[in-house]
């Protein structure tokens, strides 16, 4: 990119320092490239708020595609021998919750906590796990399909946390990066390039069918899990059923009879018997209401008519003159 | 005129112009009508002016003429030659040396304009404004007997010339002069002068036709009646006359038709006086038959403007049931030009003739030559057409009939926009006959008599050669040139060509063998050998008859059965030379579709054995009893399932299919089913495996997988179950279950949700009812639609590979390409239904080329055939919803509903295609259809197909490894079919069986880099990747989420700053991820 090494690239934007990487000239590609990586210390927002983990994290915006924690070790290794405890990428995190897993249950407009043993929550907050939580972690990964992808790609500009041993250590890298950019040099970026191209794919290939006993198992397990939920929700409405509340109420329940006609039956079953009140009657009865329906008609008609003109309007305008070609 | 502007203006009380519906089709058919007749109505007076102007001088000096004694006819032609240097122009056979009469010129009885200008029936958009300038000549220089033996054309020649010399002396630099032939007609020449200027404020090009004509009563109506001979052999004296003598109808009628121009507008002023409506009907019937490419000239078929105005005068008068007018003058110009063209093709006038007004009289039997025969005036209209050109005007009045009775459709630009004289769209099949190819014409004979009796010969013999295999044979002659005054007619060029047209009848088309008459036929029998020659053969039949037969093969030749009989015929009929120069155009799908089976036509039968191996699949189904729940469906949803698909699935024994067909199979409903959307993908994934158990169970050596998809997201289908036949057929099995829409429209409609999980709920939905509803259903309906129009997957198949080849098949779903395709064949107009892949394809180039996709939608009907005006008002008015929401199309750029799919963006969601791929494919479309109209019957078809990557920023090579596991892979091994099995089971092929990297590799890219680049690739094989940088991609302030890697770049004189696309890392990322995959990558340098 010739015409690009003219352009100045700045060294910090923000609050973000700016970080060149050279990129491995490739067979394929042989041109030199340098990507830019923006460090910045992480600030949570919203909820979260800082946790213990926040003074020895930097935020990592616009990572690599082949971005992994290896990769980060090392670079940040080679940039000032600085020790990375973990990445958290942001993409990895962001894994919609399994709806039925949490064991929670609505009832009546309101929220019941059913006790079984995996409790709720699938919200993999980094460190104080306790061993209640590693207990719900790995029934939860019993559960979960396998994964199809072997190594994982980011979308192009994604971000990442990396949380490094200490505060001291972090510090280090953002001077280094800082300096490092002013310098105009550039750390190499190593990721481990001979898992991509063919091979990953392949991977991937072999990984979509995953061995039937395998998959069988999680899916027992997870049916299993299930079926207990669900009696134990039903438990809980039968309970509500039979039990006034401390008013003397008994609440209204669904599911008080054996099957329950399902919502959408009974309007269906509504529709058709107004269907077959209408066809008895036999259309218009009173004489006022033919005249209605034609007055309608007409009305229709007119407002068709106006329609079209508007329609054969606006394509004259769109297309101007009607030409045969 | 106050009756014109009376239509052309919506009448004030609206009441009664919504009640259209009878009178004009309907109110948007009836606007844009009478926008068309008022923007092709001549309006500017000034042309007027100069055009009357032109005109009067032209008068003034045409009776400033002097007058020339008689001369015999020699001596006339010779002085004619040596004073003014004109050749006069004699028609052919020349005037006999000894002819004992003499020609003269004297001042005419009077001079005045004819035709469509005096009438006011003449359009703005025709290329040159022609105006007939009738000359009648004097009565006193013709003799009582001059209708006979060409005498009155032989004058008529000599006063023609002296015109020409006369105007030529005056005002001659005014013009270029030239002399033609009226309408074609040999027996009548004209004189052309065409004025060296413009008209006001147009290029139109002013050209005034002289024509000589003669009083109407100056020869007698019974001498010229069609069925009397006017031109005497040439006998020697003592011969005996002959009492029979051979009627002479083109002869009689063109003398009358001369006779008569003037009487013909008269007719027209009073049909215009007695109906409102007919002008404009002329105006409409004008564009009509423009559009057609039918003029009056011989060669034009014979049937154009003069025709048809005369044809609607006299209908107004006659031609009903007890001699009242067929049509009444109260009929709206919609109802006249309806009307017309339903008499034009409900009658079969080369049968039955037909007289109007007058005594009935016999008619010759002509050449198949229709007639319609004015009593009055002693004339067939129809007196210049051919047997052909005939069947090709019936054709094309059919098709618009049928045009103007679909209501379901604005059918307006089909009727009067397009263009519908393309051989290449309108003919399955073209062939060209070069005129020199064909037998030597003899020195004396007439050029153009000869022209048309070969056409005539070609005619007949494919006509009788290829019976129902064909539909219609039309046939072409090339024009006569007009020729300068001081020449002969010119001949005709080297180079020309006869083309003639088929339309073939896709049923028969394919038929290997031909049934003749049976031996007993003594009389057919003969005829049938003598037509046929060697090729004929008597034929026992399993039914015990014997007939005389034709036993055509596939393999001869490497050409198809149609091509192969063709050239038969032209060799055996008209001689060796002739079939030897002649040019087949036609086919070309079968070369494009399938280069490896050369000669083979391409029909269903290549998808016989997939549609088996489904059928069997759903036998073998059915057939498992311990499945935990009844099935349902077994349905196929798959292009490889509906003949569709690019490449032929697979042969069974000798390739394996390398994408497994998608099929969705329904159990019955069941309480037992969890009621969680969750839960009820484990549990479908449960049922997988279980079936995947029985199956192996029960078939040996299939395979069964079952494989996961969208394992991130819960609300989407996470399993299927692949089952791969020791056939080869390979088949993807997915579960519908019912319950899952009515849990996710749940969900959708429940309160407080995040915008994020409510697109993606959204997102569920539409994934659900595209695959499990709208797939299936789509199959199903092209399933039926192939056994109704067998050109139709074939033609599927060109489109796609046209779609796939200039990159864009990423983009445009299959079925989408599909609904573009089926709209040609069930809404074909102003064509009929295609029957053949290639007018398929090109008829589909030009809808798309002119579909405006911005403003409207796509509407097919899928064939279902219960698709009404309402439902498509009802398509439209989604449309414009969707415009209303999305005005910049960022989420819907094109709009295609089906009959079967009302929601119209099934396939087109989330800008799929974007807005320069849509773009793309209509500037291609439109390129397309510009050079296939320019190169006409040269077009390289196969150049259609051809990329252009200069257009692109990026081009992404592919390692050739890898891009060609796509199609049908071989097994390598040979040998005996047993062996050939187990080996095709043990080489672990099926592990490639749906396994494309370059694909993945491709979806990857999109997924990664899809904010900054977008990328086109040939999904069937091809082995480069293109990509064109987003626009945005360019410098901008700076904003750290913008979807793609970036460079901080520092603005030169201040702190700010900007970000802009890494473009350098971008593609090094492109090709770490590519690996071994990407040969290189290559930066377009501008």
């Amino acid at each position: 990119m010739s015409s690009k090494s003219s352009l100045k690239i700045a060294t910090k934007v923000q609050d973000f320092v700016v970080l060149p990487l050279s990129l491995p000239p490739l067979p394929s590609y042989p041109t030199p490239a340098t990507h830019y990586l923006y460090l910045r210390p992480e600030a949570p927002k919203g909820t979260d708020g800082p946790d213990e983990d926040t003074p020895r994290s930097l935020f990592l915006a616009n990572i690599p595609i082949d971005a992994t924690e290896p990769a980060f070790r090392t670079l940040f290794k080679t940039l000032c021998g600085a020790l990375v405890e973990r990445v958290d990428f942001e993409a990895a995190l962001q894994k919609p919750s399994l709806v039925a897993l949490t064991g929670e249950a609505i009832v009546q407009g309101t929220l019941v906590n059913v006790p079984i043993e995996v409790k709720r929550g699938k919200k993999r907050k980094r460190g104080a796990e306790g061993a209640e939580d590693a207990k719900v972690k790995k029934a939860l990964e019993e559960m979960e399909l396998p994964k199809t992808w072997g190594r994982e790609i980011w979308k192009s500009g994604s971000n990442a946390t990396v949380v490094f041993v200490d505060e001291t250590t972090r510090n280090t890298v953002l001077k280094e990066s800082r300096r490092m950019a002013k310098k105009g040099d550039a750390v190499e970026w190593q990721s481990n390039i001979e898992e991509l191209g063919e091979k990953r794919y392949r991977t991937h290939h072999t990984l979509t069918y995953p061995p039937k006993d395998i998959l069988q198992q999680k899916i027992n397990t997870y049916l299993t899990h299930f079926t207990k939920l669900e009696s134990a929700r039903s438990k809980l409405l039968l309970k509500q059923r039979s039990v006034p509340d401390e008013d003397g109420f008994v609440t209204v329940t669904r599911g008080g009879r054996a099957g329950p006609a399902r919502l959408e039956e009974a309007q269906a079953a509504a529709e058709r018997l107004k269907e077959r009140e209408k066809k008895r009657i036999g259309g218009d009865f009173y004489r006022f209401q033919t005249r209605e329906g034609r007055k309608l008609k007409e009305r229709e008609l007119k407002d068709k008519f106006e329609e079209d003109k508007k329609r054969v309007q606006s394509m004259r305008e769109r297309r101007g003159k009607i030409r045969p070609e | 005129m106050s009756q014109l502007s009376r239509i052309s203006q919506p009448r004030s009380d609206f009441l009664g112009a919504a009640y259209t519906g009878e009178v004009f089709k309907s109110n948007l058919f009836k606007f844009q009508v009478d926008e068309l007749l008022g923007q092709l109505r001549p309006k500017s007076n000034k042309q007027d002016a100069v055009v009357e102007k032109e005109l009067h001088l032209l008068k003034s000096t045409i009776d400033a003429i002097p007058a020339r004694a008689p001369l015999s006819t020699r001596d006339a032609e010779a002085a004619m030659e040596r004073n003014d240097g004109i050749v006069v122009p004699f028609p052919y056979p020349r005037p006999p040396k000894d002819a004992n009469y003499r020609l003269q010129y004297a001042k005419p009885a009077h001079v005045n304009a004819v035709g469509s200008y005096p009438l006011k029936t003449i359009t703005k958009n025709e290329d040159s404004l022609v105006v007939d300038f009738v000359v009648t000549m004097p009565s006193d220089i013709f003799q009582e007997k001059d209708y006979m033996n060409y005498r009155y054309f032989y004058k008529r020649a000599y006063y023609l010339a002296c015109l020409a010399a006369g105007i030529k002396s005056s005002i001659g630099n005014k013009y270029s002069l030239h002399f033609d032939y009226l309408h074609g007609n040999r027996l009548l020449p004209v004189l052309v002068a065409e004025v060296k200027m413009n008209l006001a404020h147009s290029r139109r090009s002013f050209s005034i036709v002289i024509l000589p004509a003669i009083a109407e009563r100056l020869f007698p109506m019974e001498k010229l009646l069609p069925n009397k001979n006017c031109v005497r052999p040439n006998h020697m004296a003592g011969d005996s006359i002959p009492s029979e003598k051979e009627p002479t109808p083109f002869y009689n009628a063109s003398l009358r038709a001369n006779a008569f121009v003037t009487a013909y507008l008269k007719l027209q002023h009073d049909a215009s006086r007695q109906c409102d409506a007919y002008k404009d009907t002329c105006v409409l019937g004008r564009i009509w038959l423009r559009q057609r490419g039918l003029t009056s000239r011989v060669e034009g078929g014979g049937f154009g403007n003069f025709e048809w105005a005369v044809t609607v005068a006299l209908l107004l008068q006659s031609g009903g049931p007890n001699g009242k007018p067929a049509f009444s003058s109260g009929y709206s110009s919609y109802q006249l030009f309806k009307a017309t063209l339903k008499y034009l093709a409900s009658k079969d006038l080369s049968k039955i003739p037909q007289t109007l007004g007058g005594d009935p009289i016999t008619f010759p039997r002509g050449q198949g030559v229709p007639v319609l025969f004015d009593g009055i005036r002693g004339l067939n209209l129809f007196f210049k057409m051919t047997a052909w050109s005939y069947r090709l005007l019936q054709h094309e009045a059919r098709s618009s009939v049928a045009l103007l009775n679909d209501s379901t459709f604005d059918q307006f630009s089909a009727a009067f926009i397009l263009r519908v004289d393309q051989p290449v769209c309108k003919y399955d099949v073209n062939i060209k006959i070069p005129i020199d190819s064909l037998s030597n014409i003899a020195q004396d004979e007439d050029s153009t008599a000869w022209l048309d009796e070969r056409c005539h010969d070609v005619f007949s013999c494919l006509s009788q050669g290829l019976t129902d295999r064909v539909k219609l044979v039309s046939v072409h002659r090339p024009a006569e040139p007009q020729w300068n005054l001081n020449s002969s007619p010119t001949a005709m060029e080297q180079a020309a060509y006869i083309s003639v047209g088929l339309l073939v009848d896709p049923t028969n088309v394919h038929r290997l063998v031909d049934h003749g008459p049976a031996a007993e036929e003594k009389k057919a029998a003969v005829a049938f050998r003598k037509f046929w020659g060697t090729r004929a053969e008597l034929r026992r039949f399993k039914d015990g008859s014997i007939l005389e037969s034709l036993v055509w093969s596939k393999k001869d030749h490497g050409s198809t059965i149609l091509q192969q009989i063709i050239f038969y015929i032209l060799n055996r009929h008209l001689g060796e030379p002739c079939a030897k120069h002649s040019t087949y155009i036609g086919d070309q799908d079968t070369r494009l579709l399938s280069p490896s089976l050369k000669g083979s036509s391409l029909n269903e039968s290549s998808f016989q054995p997939m549609m088996a191996a489904f059928k069997a699949l759903e036998d073998d189904i059915r057939a498992l009893d311990d499945l935990p729940l009844h099935l349902r469906h077994v349905l196929g949803a798959d292009s490889q399932l509906s003949h569709g698909s690019v490449e032929v699935p697979f042969a069974p024994g000798r390739t394996r299919m390398s994408t497994p067909a998608d099929v969705i199979i329904q159990f019955e409903g069941s309480a037992r089913w969890p009621d969680d959307i969750d839960a009820i993908q484990r549990t479908k994934t449960a049922f997988l495996l279980k079936l995947a158990e029985l199956m192996e169970d029960k078939i040996p050596q299939l395979i069964a997988r079952v494989g996961l998809e969208n394992e991130n997201s819960p609300l989407l289908n996470q399993a299927f179950l692949d089952l791969n036949y020791p056939t080869g057929a390979a088949f993807r099995l997915r579960i519908h279950h019912d319950r899952e829409a009515t849990l996710l429209e749940k969900r959708l409609s429940a309160k407080g949700m995040v915008t994020l999980e409510k697109a993606e709920t959204a997102l569920a939905l539409a994934t659900y009812r595209r695959v499990f509803i709208r797939q299936p259903a789509h199959t199903q309906a092209l399933q039926n639609l192939v056994t109704r129009f067998p050109a139709l997957p074939t033609a599927i198949r060109l489109m796609k590979k046209w779609v796939s080849s200039h990159l864009l098949s990423p983009h445009l779903s299959e079925p989408l390409i599909e609904l573009f395709v089926t709209r040609t064949f069930t809404n074909p107009y102003p064509w009929q239904t295609p029957s053949s892949a290639t007018t398929g394809f090109l008829r589909t180039l030009i809808f798309l080329s002119r579909w405006d996709w911005r403003n409207e939608p796509w509407i097919v009907d899928l064939g279902t055939g219960d698709m009404k005006a309402n439902d498509v008002a009802a398509i439209t008015t989604r449309f414009e919803a969707w415009r209303k929401i999305d005005p910049a199309l960022n989420r819907v750029v094109m709009f295609a509903a089906s009959s079967i799919d009302v929601d119209g963006t099934t396939r087109t969601d989330h800008a799929h295609p974007p807005k320069v791929v849509a773009g793309r494919l209509t500037a291609l479309a439109k390129s397309a259809v510009r050079v296939s109209k320019e190169k006409g019957l040269e077009l390289d078809f196969e150049s259609l197909f051809v990329a252009d990557l200069n257009d692109y920023d990026i081009i992404i090579r592919l390692n050739p490894k890898f891009t060609k596991s796509t199609g049908a892979s071989k097994p390598k091994h040979g040998g005996f079919k047993n062996l050939q099995l187990q080996l095709i089971r043990n080489s672990h092929e099926e592990d490639n069986v749906g396994y494309s990297p370059v694909n993945l590799f491709f979806r990857e890219l999109e997924q990664k880099f899809g904010h900054a680049l977008v990328f086109f690739w040939n999904s069937y094989g091809g082995d480069v990747i293109t990509c064109l940088w987003n626009p945005q991609t360019e410098k901008r302030p700076w904003k750290l989420k913008v979807g793609y890697s970036t460079m901080p770049v520092g603005e030169p004189e201040s702190d700010a700053v900007s970000v802009t696309a890494n473009k350098g890392a971008i593609l090094n990322d492109i090709a770490r991820l590519g690996g071994d995959m990407v040969l290189d990558i290559k930066v377009k340098t501008s």
